[in-house]
């Protein structure tokens, strides 16, 4: 009886565990796939941002309030002491640059037993 | 009534039920097994878990100097279809919707789908369409297309679409459309540059696609590395600058009714090309038409590196800086123009035909002679002194700007055994040479940089997953020495005051050339088109800018004088404000410091 109790508590656990890995390589993949569709929202959007903002169509809207392309006539230049010109544009890194590490997860949850005994007793070294 | 059922007629009740399941594993098996789907099963069940996956890399955007993007990416659908999930009703609506939205001819799509693909071993079919070449396209719509009709789809929509499906994937748009279109070149439908910016920067931008094994089973899934994406670049373009110079250029095709034309203006200082406009324009989203022409050699999608053309007098610029700094001449030598000077048994007459008496190397520059500069370039420099000057001027070389399809021009030297001793004349009022226009523009820079020429180029930062990297100015050589260089200037800006006052700005002492230049053909120079040009420089005490002009067989007049330089003027006018450079006299009194 104490075996076959002990079998089947082994084997809830078992059980649980295996849903629990499931259920969170389910939420991996759900947000993987979120990931990926917001992404391609932002450069979505990024691009009619861009649209949006043109020169042209700026120009146009510029004109139809009333405003014209300042001549050199039109210009008063003054000097001012201690000015700092706007600092030049860098472009964002590019997208998807970061690595994740080997298996994307904390060795935590990666460690294996006998790896984890040896680093009890030393063996192996302490962690970092 | 009969309270409860017996116990057998309950067990036969689950039984049944059992049954009922069973069967409906057993029917799921055979689906599998033998459905329209079982090559897809098969194929899963022979991978080890997992499905391998080429993962291709976000292409790289490309920015102005201010931040504005200039090329991104969106998405864009395939059309697929399933074959075997077609049905008689899918048939008849997917190339009614097509057609519908797509103003597609519903009859070339219902032909597709009539084959017999399944025969063939094909169960997926991507559909097209034919272009304007004549050429079969893959039909790819936007995402407010795809919006549409994934609204059809939807099982209240009253179509049915079964077997169609969209399949996204990624697509280069330039949002300022036609703007920049022949600097940035484009992208086709499978990733690849082309021409411009695209096609030189296309390894840098395309990034490293990898293969990667996605898992099926969520006890396997684990996040996945990102393929090494492409770089971003930070081109020296300034959009609004880009636009002021379109604007103009296109006024000017306008009004001198001209086939063709190009303006560019760059930092004689960095070599950073500020604007670079070319008409007709070309939009990069729409290639096609462009590319078959290209191929036909029609037209060149670069005109700027990879059009080469006869210079005519703004090529007297170097001839004379030569002269000047090889110590031949001085700006205040005497020359009698008789009119005519023979060269190698070639008679070399002026613009106007017209004998112009004494005149002073100045003088020679101010009203173009010919004559003046075939006498300067062979009699006073000869070949080796000339072509040596040419030489250190790039002519002929490539000058390296970062556009893809760059060439190198063409110039004869004694070296070469088509080489006559007639070239020594012409080539000395720019005839019988090509220059591309990005060429001449670095050569006359040097000028105005006081004799050092510096590599034109185009991108001013690369930004990658390692870090930032700014490009540093590249000096191709010192052709002529700082004091030439001023003194020449100096002859330049007197030109300009005394001669073409079409392309003075108030305010601001400019200096510059005009060039008319006869076009070849295949039986001689065409006497009914001329390229008519101007290249410039300014404020003379500080040059902050060159701006090159060319406008091709303009009608309205042949001359330079009249059709290029006014566009130089309307430039200048805009870009001062553009580069906040104040007046000449307001810049003195801010140095003297009050």
């Amino acid at each position: 009886m104490l075996l076959l109790t002990s079998l089947l508590t082994i084997g809830g656990m078992y059980l649980t565990v295996s849903s629990k890995v499931a259920q969170a390589g389910r939420q991996v993949m759900t947000y993987e796939a979120r990931r990926q569709e917001l992404l391609q929202a932002n450069a979505d959007m990024r691009s009619k941002l861009a649209e949006l903002t043109i020169p042209e169509r700026l120009l146009e809207r510029a004109q139809s309030l009333g405003f014209k392309p300042a001549g050199p006539d039109d210009i008063e230049y003054i000097e001012v002491q201690g000015y700092t010109p706007q600092a030049a544009f860098v472009a964002p890194r590019p997208l998807g640059s970061i690595e994740p590490g080997p298996a994307g997860l904390s060795p935590a949850f990666t460690e294996t037993l006998g790896a984890w005994l040896s680093r009890l007793i030393g063996v192996g070294g302490s962690r970092p | 009534m009969n309270e409860a059922a017996s116990p057998s007629a309950r067990i036969r009740l689950v039984l049944l039920g059992m049954a009922l399941i069973a069967a409906g594993m057993v029917v799921q098996l055979v689906r599998v097994q033998f459905g329209p789907y079982a090559p897809v099963f098969k194929d899963l069940g022979s991978s080890s878990g997992g499905r391998m996956e080429r993962v291709i890399p976000d292409r790289g955007l490309v920015f102005d100097r201010n931040g504005k993007l200039l090329a991104a990416n969106a998405t864009m659908y395939y059309m697929e279809v399933e074959v075997r999930q077609l049905t008689q009703a899918s048939v008849q609506a997917i190339p009614d919707v097509i057609s519908t939205l797509l103003s597609q001819d519903p009859k070339d799509i219902r032909v597709q789908l009539a084959r017999d693909w399944v025969g063939q071993g094909q169960l997926r079919i991507r559909l097209t369409r034919r272009g304007s070449d004549g050429k079969t396209w893959p039909i790819t719509i936007d995402e407010g297309i795809a919006d549409v009709i994934k609204g059809f789809m939807t099982a209240d929509s009253g179509l049915d679409l079964s077997g169609l499906s969209l399949v996204g994937a990624p697509r280069r748009i330039y949002p300022t459309g036609s703007l920049l279109g022949h600097v940035l070149g484009f992208v086709n439908q499978e990733g690849k540059g082309f021409f411009g910016i695209e096609g030189y920067y296309d390894e840098w931008l395309s990034g490293k696609p990898i293969t990667i094994e996605r898992p099926l089973i969520p006890p396997e899934a684990r996040l996945q590395p990102d393929p090494p994406a492409g770089v971003n670049l930070v081109l020296s373009i300034d959009v609004n600058m880009q636009q002021m110079v379109e604007t103009v250029l296109e006024n000017a095709i306008e009004t001198s009714q001209a086939e063709s034309g190009q303006v560019m203006v760059m930092d004689p200082r960095t070599g950073e090309i500020l604007a670079m406009a070319s008409w007709p324009t070309l939009d990069p989203e729409e290639y096609e038409p462009w590319l078959a022409k290209e191929q036909a050699k029609e037209v060149v999608i670069s005109p700027a590196a990879s059009a080469q053309y006869e210079p005519g007098s703004t090529f007297k610029v170097l001839v004379m800086a030569a002269a000047l700094d090889a110590g031949v001449v001085k700006p205040e030598d005497e020359f009698i123009d008789t009119g005519e000077i023979e060269v190698g048994g070639n008679i070399i007459r002026n613009w106007d035909g017209n004998a112009w008496g004494s005149q002073t190397m100045t003088g020679c520059m101010q009203h173009s002679l010919n004559v003046c500069l075939a006498f300067v370039g062979s009699q006073k420099l000869g070949a080796g002194l000339l072509y040596g000057y040419l030489n250190a001027f790039g002519i002929g070389q490539l000058t390296g700007i970062d556009l893809a399809g760059e060439v190198q021009g063409n110039l004869r030297t004694p070296r070469n055994v088509d080489w006559t001793e007639s070239d020594l004349g012409t080539n000395s009022f720019g005839q019988g040479v090509s220059v591309t226009p990005v060429q001449l523009l670095s050569a006359v820079a040097a000028v105005a940089n006081r004799g050092v020429m510096v590599q034109p180029h185009l991108v001013r930062e690369v930004v990658g997953p390692q870090g930032v990297y700014w490009p540093k100015t590249t000096v191709l050589g010192k052709p002529i020495t700082a004091d030439t260089a001023e003194v020449l200037t100096e002859m330049l800006a007197q030109s300009l005051e005394n001669e073409t006052s079409y392309a003075t700005v108030p305010g601001y002492r400019l200096a510059g050339k005009t060039g008319t230049a006869q076009v070849p053909g295949e039986f001689g120079y065409d006497p009914d088109s001329t390229v008519a040009s101007f290249i410039g420089w300014g404020p003379v005490l500080d040059p902050q800018f060159v701006v090159y002009v060319r406008i091709d067989k303009p009608q309205n007049s042949p001359w330079g004088s009249v059709v290029a330089a006014p566009v130089f003027q309307d430039v200048v006018e805009r870009l001062v404000v553009m580069m906040n450079i104040p007046p000449d006299p307001v810049r003195m009194e801010l140095a003297g410091g009050g």
